[in-house]
């Protein structure tokens, strides 16, 4: 029988209907795999692949023992236990087993989060260690997880605490290094995109497989020296509860490179508890975030830019009558008697502020804070010792302070006066301290600094010795002047306070605070720069004392701070006496 | 009108079989029709796909092994910076300033230097 598909037969009917339909299923066909095929690639890539991100560990933190690194904040993994309330069956046993393990890691009353029972998620306990976990896990409990977290330790406690900073729940450097130097500490997450099977462990098949390293932050060592940093912590607590303040703050520096040994505030906190601070100010870094006038201290600059422009010299005279008039104002001495004429020694041993002005007025015409003696004096404050402007140390909310420019309208004669002897400018205790170990070194100005090298693979590796920020900002001859000065006029003024055979120099400082626009009559800050070593200088130490509405005084809350640290500080260095 | 061939050409292999009648040439006794054909054929794609299979099995195996090293390293790290961090409070000023030999020891009165 011969086969045709005749036209209109049912045969031909069918075959026309069947290529009809392998017509759409090619068309459609074709619109899936080729039209849509990045789309369906993408949904399949989807499914197959998972995205894992490599956490990059957070960079410890290291001080110095002598030569050392120690560390100071490192990284722990911690477990927080959650329960699927819904799912648990075993509660009397979970319940036992947490009390037992997990003790006081428990949230209070957890018992009652695992009654919840149409909740799917609640925390029972938070930072369990890893011993503590693994035992929990070994129980099996159903409906019971595990997440692990990376914290913050800190192995020598509440130590450096306004030095470190801290890291807070979001992993975000708060503070301190820790603020500052974030982004280097943080490094950067690793990424690892690849095809899982179904308990998600990530398989080589697959050709889009992406992995990108981690990068692990900086570990960092500091300048700090732990020892130092331990004692000076310790005598501010001692001066605290002598003489009652509710702020004692010090910094200790290298002048000869700016690197700074130790910084510290009382009141302090805990950085693994930074949490518990009742009061937010108490992470605040008096030494740099908060400026004041430094008073007192300042006399030491005004000589210093006197004696480099040979204006006047420690023996230079002047007739001392207690009271000195600029413009229409009157200036007087805080010590009074020390009369007639007397030499600027004396007046830096006794703190006449009339003699500083002298000073100043000598900088012009010799009986007028002339603009040309303004422009000097700020160009050696501002410029040359870098008063009034961020020294740029590795810390969190540094500020600035406040030096006025001659050429502003309350840059006037009277300004320049006061700034003469340390008020009308407001400067950070680094600033104060980092310049007097220009005064002292020789003319060279250091930027503080607290880093001191990096620890990489388990390797310390040390920063080359710091350049000066400025060389020869006074000259040789005028810090060796200005340094004499400072030996003689305390010990003169604070006669066997020193240990024999070193020098010790410093200058006390009092300073009124402007309450509303005025200078209080009822509260005072208290200040002592000074440095010590045998034949050359070996450290800096600034010392402040202060409290609301109380009166402090740098010769007697001050000083006595910076004696204690001084002479501790040479058994400490084991500095070998003069001679 | 069509060309019609009236030659046929004999390859040499049938002249010399023609000319040689001692060759012999092997014939099975067994005959494959084509579903043995098709099933063979199937059979080889079957094991050339277990092939793979294997081959494809046997990486993700050293998957699964280098994941659970990678665990094992992880661990093993975990318990290192434990040790250190445990090292460290061991070690730590507040620690030694508070352990019974510190606590026996005293101030010197008197410091010489010996040059």
């Amino acid at each position: 029988m011969k086969f045709e598909l005749h036209k209109g037969s049912r045969s031909r009917i069918l075959a026309v209907a069947i290529l009809l339909i392998a017509a759409i299923f090619v068309g459609r066909l074709f619109y899936l795999q080729v039209v849509q095929h990045d789309y369906y690639v993408a949904l399949a890539a989807e499914e197959q692949q998972s995205r894992f991100v490599i956490p990059a560990s957070r960079g410890m933190i290291y001080a110095k023992s002598g030569n050392e690194p120690v560390q100071l904040v490192m990284n722990q993994t911690v477990y927080t236990v959650f329960a699927d309330p819904k799912t648990v069956t075993e509660d009397r046993e979970i319940i036992t087993s947490l009390k037992e393990i997990a003790g006081g890691n428990t949230r209070p009353e957890f018992e009652k989060l695992l009654e919840k029972k149409e909740t799917r998620y609640q925390i029972l306990a938070t930072k369990l260690s890893r011993i503590q976990a693994d035992k929990l896990k070994e129980k099996g409990f159903s409906g019971i997880g595990f997440q692990e977290t990376s914290q913050r330790v800190y192995p020598e406690g509440a130590l450096a605490a306004h030095v470190l900073g801290f890291v807070n729940t979001e992993g975000v450097g708060n503070y301190g290094i820790e603020g500052a130097l974030n982004d280097e500490l943080n490094g950067k997450d690793g990424v690892l995109q690849a095809v899982t099977d179904v308990r998600n462990v990530p398989l080589t098949v697959g050709n889009n497989n992406v992995r990108i390293p981690k990068q692990d932050g900086k570990n960092i060592v500091l300048s700090i020296d732990r020892s130092i940093q331990s004692k000076v912590e310790q005598a501010l607590v001692s001066a605290a509860e002598r003489t009652a303040a509710s702020n004692v703050s010090a910094v200790v520096l290298n002048p000869k490179n700016g690197e700074v040994m130790a910084l510290a505030n009382v009141p302090k906190y805990s950085p693994g508890e930074y949490f518990k601070a009742e009061d937010v100010a108490v992470f605040n870094n008096n030494v740099i975030s908060g400026p004041y006038e430094p008073g007192s201290t300042i006399k030491a600059f005004t000589m210093a830019t006197a004696i480099d422009k040979n204006v006047a010299k420690a023996s230079d005279t002047f007739v001392n009558t207690d009271l000195i008039r600029v413009e229409d104002r009157t200036i007087s001495n805080a010590t009074k008697g020390i009369t007639g004429t007397i030499s600027f020694q004396t007046a830096m041993q006794w703190s006449l502020n009339t003699g500083f002005v002298t000073l100043a007025q000598r900088l012009g015409n010799g009986s007028e804070i002339t603009p040309a003696a303004r422009e000097t004096m700020y160009d050696y404050f501002y410029n040359k010792f870098r008063l009034g402007q961020r020294t740029g140390i590795e810390l969190a909310n540094e500020a600035s302070g406040t030096l006025i420019a001659p050429n502003q309208p309350t840059g006037n004669a009277v300004r320049y006066s006061n700034m003469s002897f340390g008020q009308g400018m407001e400067t950070t205790m680094l600033q104060v301290a980092a310049s007097y170990g220009a005064l002292i070194n020789g003319g060279n100005y250091y930027t503080p600094t607290l880093i001191d090298g990096y620890v990489e693979d388990g390797e310390y590796k040390e920063n080359p010795q710091p350049e000066p920020a400025a060389k020869g900002v006074i000259k040789p001859s005028t810090s060796n002047e200005i340094r004499q000065m400072l030996i003689t006029a305390r010990a003169a003024g604070f006669p066997g306070a020193d240990r024999a055979g070193y020098s010790v120099g410093g200058k006390t400082g009092t300073s009124q605070v402007v309450k509303n626009g005025q200078y209080s009559t009822s509260e005072t800050i208290a200040s002592y720069v000074g440095f010590g070593g045998a034949n050359e200088a070996e450290y800096v130490i600034m010392v402040q004392v202060s409290g609301k509405d109380r009166e402090f005084q740098g010769a007697r809350d001050a000083m006595p701070i910076f004696t204690d640290i001084s002479n501790w500080m040479i058994e400490y260095l084991k500095l070998q006496p003069k001679g | 009108m069509s060309y019609q061939p009236n030659t046929y050409y004999a390859s040499r292999r049938q002249q010399n079989w023609s000319r040689n009648q001692n060759t012999t040439r092997f014939v099975s006794s067994v005959k494959l029709g084509p579903v043995a054909h098709t099933i063979l054929v199937a059979l080889m794609i079957t094991v050339l796909g277990l092939i793979y299979l294997t081959q494809a099995t046997r990486a993700t195996g050293y998957d699964y092994e280098s994941q659970r090293i990678d665990s094992q390293i992880a661990e093993l790290s975990e318990e290192k910076t434990d040790l250190q961090i445990e090292n460290a409070r061991l070690t730590a000023l507040e620690t030694i300033k508070n352990s019974a030999v510190a606590r026996e020891m005293t101030a010197p009165a008197n410091t010489e230097f010996v040059e």
